[in-house]
């Protein structure tokens, strides 16, 4: 079933385009920041030298993984709402299910295969990330140093990796819930997208509020991924946090995000099981 | 389109029962989609499932492939009660709900073969055997998305026979396609039939469903109000028209045979309901009291007239 899953996932467009989006934004992002090292500040007529502190090859992976963190999760909201909300609008639900072996293997073997696909986009546009790395060294005339490229940076990178994975899971997952609750990707897609972005701005007037209200944001979604990807080792205030920033423990952030994921995933399985499929 | 064509099963010929649903029953809050149904589809029997638009068959096909349930009743498919998604019994059944429903992105022969690896154990050399079955393997490599009507439809025929099914349930296979269309399909039907392969023909095309199916149930509004051989529910329609000499004796003698439903005058000719077989007799009865019979005439109803009749004119569309 997983093999099913695959075929349908790999030999869609959407997949393809939506892999072309994140690495483009890699590369866009790197261009982009190259730019801003180069571009010199009216004011002083100097340089923004510290942004090519950033840029380069030691930060290239994890610069690379806090995109991912962000715009990957919106793409995978996208593509695990889709997954699934797509069954439904094009009615291939019925069909599907009764060549299943049972409901619950139908959607596990769904979410496996979305699983492999969002790492393997999180693995491609790593190495993109990387070369970009090279890119812009070369671009910007800076120096190639590779003595960071020991084993233990390579472990912490892998470690980023798989956390910047696991943060990325709650989004998808809703996204996932939402297209089964909603039976059309769109809800899927309205919601986590929506959650993403107002989230945060959300948050931000919580915290000004005060009292009890500034602590709410901790048990929501946004502070928590950040409380997890400031372990990338950026510095603050480039994907490390703002400078000023508390973010809740790392283990607090694991075990909130760990509940929303299971409690999406629960709601995606109870109402698909539960729920006649008609129509 | 490659066919087999094959005779209809002779019911003599009917084998063990495939799908039996007893007290079947589906509620959708106050609306009683199917109410009560009891049913019995043998193996070699091509079986109508007939009904006006919303009338429960296509709740009925989802409750018997396990993707409803039933607010009461049971659903018994190849001799075991079943409870909810039942791959044991759903992997000898291939079925086409509605309307075939594919991923419009992939091919025909990627369809067919994301069903395939779902099913699993299905060879490659199947799904060619099955696309070369329902004329679709020099289209095979082509987007379903942009398949005409016919294609979809034979291309969902295809995929109920991926399993080798021993029940398929087709589902409105006919719906929008054009004469032709509907001629393949109709074709096809009953090639698909043999001695180990039962079919649920679901449909409110009457005309379709009189030239293939061997037995019929027509549902209203929930409930079955007929189930019996095709012949036996057309038979039950028979009409014989008389024109005589002297209408009120004639009517006389008539009402005076008990095996005779009903008389009635319709412009120049008595009309009698009457069993099967039995004109000569009326001939016998009316002449032997002295009557002239100047016609006799035999009307068979269409199953279109049975249909209008039991359902009070709710043709469906």
């Amino acid at each position: 079933m997983i093999g099913a899953e695959f075929l349908k996932l790999r030999k869609r467009q959407m997949t393809t385009v939506l892999l072309f989006i994140l690495i483009g934004i890699v590369v866009l992002v790197n261009f982009i920041l190259l730019a801003i090292s180069k571009a010199k500040l009216p004011t002083t007529g100097h340089a923004m030298g510290n942004i090519q502190n950033y840029l380069g090859l030691p930060v290239a992976i994890p610069f690379a993984l806090m995109l991912i963190s962000s715009f990957g999760s919106v793409l995978a909201i996208i593509l695990t709402a889709s997954s699934v909300g797509n069954e439904y609008n094009w009615k291939t639900l019925r069909t599907a299910l009764i060549s299943s072996e049972s409901r619950f293997k139908f959607l596990v073997s769904k979410l496996v295969s979305l699983a492999i696909l969002i790492l393997v986009g999180m693995l491609i546009a790593i190495i993109v990330g990387f070369i970009m790395g090279f890119i812009t060294t070369a671009l910007g005339g800076y120096k190639f140093d590779l003595s960071f490229a020991t084993g233990s940076y390579f472990w912490t990178q892998f470690l980023q990796f798989l956390r910047t994975f696991f943060v990325i899971i709650p989004f998808a997952l809703l996204g996932f819930m939402m297209a089964i609750f909603g039976r059309s990707a769109m809800p899927g897609i309205a919601t986590g997208i929506g959650v993403v972005f107002l989230e945060s701005i959300i948050t931000a007037f919580m915290s000004l509020a005060g009292g009890w209200i500034a602590k709410v944001p901790d048990y929501l979604l946004s502070a928590n991924v950040s409380a997890i990807t400031a372990l990338n080792g950026l510095p603050k205030g480039f994907g490390g946090g703002g400078q000023n920033e508390v973010f809740p423990s790392v283990t607090h952030a694991y075990v909130i995000l760990s509940v929303y994921a299971v409690a999406f995933l629960f709601l995606a399985f109870y109402l698909f099981k539960k729920r006649d499929v008609t129509g | 389109m490659t066919t087999n064509a094959a005779s209809p099963i002779s019911p003599g010929t009917l084998g063990d029962v495939v799908l039996r649903t007893i007290g079947l029953s589906k509620s959708f809050g106050k609306l009683e989609a199917v109410k009560n149904l009891n049913i019995e589809l043998r193996r070699g029997e091509v079986f109508g499932f007939l009904g006006p638009n919303g009338a429960g068959k296509s709740t009925t096909v989802g409750m018997i492939l396990g993707l409803i349930t039933p607010t009461a009743g049971s659903i018994e498919l190849f001799g075991v009660k079943q409870d909810g998604h039942h791959w044991a019994a759903l992997r000898r059944i291939g079925a086409i709900i509605e309307e075939p429903s594919f991923y419009p992105y992939l091919s025909g022969r990627d369809n067919l073969q994301v069903l395939a690896k779902s099913i699993g154990d299905i060879p490659e050399k199947k799904i060619t055997e099955v696309l070369d079955r329902v004329g679709l393997l020099d289209r095979a490599k082509d987007q379903y998305g942009h398949y005409s009507m016919g294609m979809k439809q034979r291309l969902g025929i295809a995929s109920t026979l991926l399993r080798d099914p021993e029940l398929i349930i087709l589902d409105e296979p006919t719906n929008g396609l054009d004469p032709a269309g509907t001629k393949e399909i109709r074709d096809l039907i009953p090639s698909l039939a043999h001695e180990s392969r039962a079919i649920l023909l679901c449909s409110h095309l009457l005309h379709e469903v009189e030239m293939v199916c061997s037995h019929v149930a027509i549902v209203k509004r929930g409930s079955v109000i007929a189930d019996a051989p095709i012949k036996e529910l057309l038979s039950q329609g028979n009409v014989l028209q008389v024109k005589v000499n002297n209408f009120d004796k004639a009517m006389a003698i008539l009402k005076n045979l008990t095996w005779i439903k009903s008389v009635k005058i319709e412009g120049d000719y008595l009309e009698v309901d009457l069993p099967p077989n039995r004109s000569a007799e009326v001939n016998q009865a009316l002449v032997e009291k002295g009557i002239m019979v100047s016609e006799l005439v035999n009307h068979t109803m269409s199953l279109e007239s049975v249909f209008l009749q039991l359902t009070g004119g709710a043709a469906g569309d």
